[in-house]
């Protein structure tokens, strides 16, 4: 298809996600989280550990019921998984016993499609992430990064409209981790699609993203949402400019300041809550 | 200083100890694993045979290991004929075990509620010495080939059914979430992912399994029976025909690694099959 989408694609409205409700255990991992991404564009949720973006990623998947709030996704509201949206995890979670290029038609064995209709597209796809000749390795045999990469073409092999990555390069070392961010960079010039990047990194969310959304712990909701200027195509070498800097500065005050302002909100609560006692 | 050096950088080889084994030439070095069981076997046999001749022991308490060789030879036809029923009851021992056992895990691993009522159950009667209901099962079953197969079947059904829970309790989580993800049925999730991750764990309670079923309709040949190796060692022990009793011996040890063979090589096939597409 030619004609590009226009509008929207994701909308998030007063989302929120509690476990345990009703207990005296109750946890708020999301709390009232609202945004909407445009077809075709690729939106980072930057934010610490534990404040429950992953959470949010997998409610947009359908792998997550909503507490409350709803996600509409291509104009319907989630109510479970589709081949539309295809997800990137934090690990690779290759099969074991299968090869490099039986892992990334993996979907499409799952799908019940045609095998032999996507193996072409599944070479391509790995001669192009640099696996070239490593199409029959197991993952035993692969180094992190490369596990990485299958893991990329798997989600990329049966096109789906949506991805969904949650924090997919925390688990590798610093040089890895620029390259796949170089790679990922390459990738979306050739499938402009709609994207959903959970990470806790500053500098790869605005290297990567049209917008960059911060997410803080407490409350578990959405801070800032900024839109990142630079045109593509972005090589790496925009992380020595200054206005990156300067942006990645301000997400990083953004962070901050609602790290105090919790850690305030946290001392005046055990102030309070020592009072009776006196 | 730097000749000194030198010496020692030639020494070195000379100093290997004297009494080191002698190296195995690089090209035996493959059959290491295979000589040397084989040489500690000939060894013991030919220990023996040395021993009982020396030491004047008596055929009956223990025969030489060549009187043995001499006896199976003689009685090889009826040992074979007679290993078919005791086969036969351990196979469908083993094929009813290995149903029930990976059918019931299955069900365990997808009943939160039947796990917590089950497993404990079954990891308290794995540890009961099962072999003492062996005159239950005839008392239930009667003296025919059923109450041999129940019985085998009983002793060989629970490490089948803890193994492939644990294989099934084991498979990466993040796995079946991205199975899910796909929108697959927990069928299809069970069928390509669930089923291969707990494969390994699943073979190695069907090799308890096949021991366990062979050791069971031996023990049920023992208490009733009128055919089978179990009642021909019986038969000869009360002969006290010692020769023919270990030459008894030697085709149920040549059965059971049969038939532990024959699981070694089902799986390795399956895995192959799994591992292609």
């Amino acid at each position: 298809m030619s004609i590009a989408k226009v509008g929207r694609c994701i909308e998030a409205s007063g989302v929120s996600k509690v476990y345990g409700a009703g207990t005296a255990a109750a946890v708020e991992a999301v709390s009232s989280v609202s945004f909407t991404v445009p077809h075709g564009q690729f939106v980072a949720i930057l934010g610490p550990s534990g404040c429950g973006k992953s959470t949010l990623l997998m409610m947009v998947g359908g792998l997550e019921p909503v507490s409350s709030g709803n996600i509409i996704v291509n104009g319907e509201p989630m109510t479970g998984p589709r081949t539309s949206i295809g997800i990137m995890f934090q690990d690779p979670t290759l099969l074991p016993w299968k090869s490099a290029l039986d892992n990334v038609l993996f979907p499409v064995r799952v799908l019940k499609r045609s095998i032999d209709d996507y193996r072409e597209a599944a070479r391509d796809l790995l001669h192009q992430v640099g696996l070239h000749g490593f199409e029959h390795k197991r993952p035993h045999e692969l180094s992190g990064g490369m596990r990485q990469r299958v893991a990329i073409c798997r989600t990329l092999v049966y096109d789906p409209e949506v991805l969904l990555m949650d924090e997919p390069f925390s688990a590798l070392d610093a040089i890895s981790r620029d390259e796949m961010n170089e790679l990922l960079l390459d990738l979306w010039q050739q499938f402009t699609k709609t994207a959903l990047f959970v990470t806790h990194s500053i500098r790869e969310a605005v290297l990567l993203a049209d917008r960059v959304l911060v997410m803080t712990k407490r409350p578990a909701t959405i801070v800032e949402n900024l839109a990142v200027p630079f045109a593509r195509p972005r090589s790496m070498a925009l992380g020595e400019s200054r206005e990156f800097n300067e942006i990645c500065r301000h997400l990083r005050e953004c962070i901050e300041e609602s790290h105090s302002r919790s850690r305030a909100l946290r001392a005046r609560t055990t102030a309070w809550r020592r009072e009776p006692a006196t | 200083m730097a000749a000194r050096a030198g010496n020692v950088s030639v020494e070195i080889p000379a100093a290997a100890p004297p009494g080191s084994v002698p190296a195995i030439g690089p090209s035996l070095r493959w059959a290491r694993p295979i000589i040397l069981p084989i040489a500690t076997a000939a060894a013991t046999l030919l220990l023996w045979q040395f021993a009982a001749v020396r030491l004047r022991i008596p055929a009956v308490i223990l025969p030489t290991p060549i009187e043995i060789a001499h006896e199976l030879w003689r009685a090889l036809p009826v040992l074979i004929e007679q290993a078919g029923p005791t086969a036969l009851d351990t196979l469908m021992a083993f094929a009813a075990a290995s149903a029930l056992g990976v059918g019931l895990a299955v069900v365990i691993a997808y009943s939160p509620l039947l796990r917590d009522t089950l497993y404990p159950n079954l990891v308290f009667f794995q540890l009961v010495p099962k072999v003492a209901l062996a005159p239950l099962f005839v008392i239930w079953l009667g003296f025919g080939s059923p109450s041999r197969v129940a019985f085998a079947t009983f002793i060989s059904f629970f490490p089948v059914v803890i193994a492939a829970a644990v294989g099934f309790a084991g498979t990466d989580p993040a796995a079946l979430q991205l199975c899910r993800s796909l929108t697959a049925s927990e069928w299809r999730c069970f069928l390509l992912v669930r089923f291969p991750f707990a494969l390994p764990a699943i073979f190695s309670g069907f090799k308890v399994a096949m021991t366990m079923a062979v050791i069971g309709v031996i023990i049920g040949e023992f208490i009733s029976s009128q055919a089978g190796l179990g009642h021909y060692i019986l038969n000869a022990g009360s002969r006290l025909d010692t020769a023919d009793v270990f030459a008894a011996l030697g085709v149920l040890c040549a059965l059971g690694v049969g038939l532990y063979g024959a699981v070694a090589l089902a799986e390795f096939g399956i895995r192959r099959v799994y591992g292609r597409h």
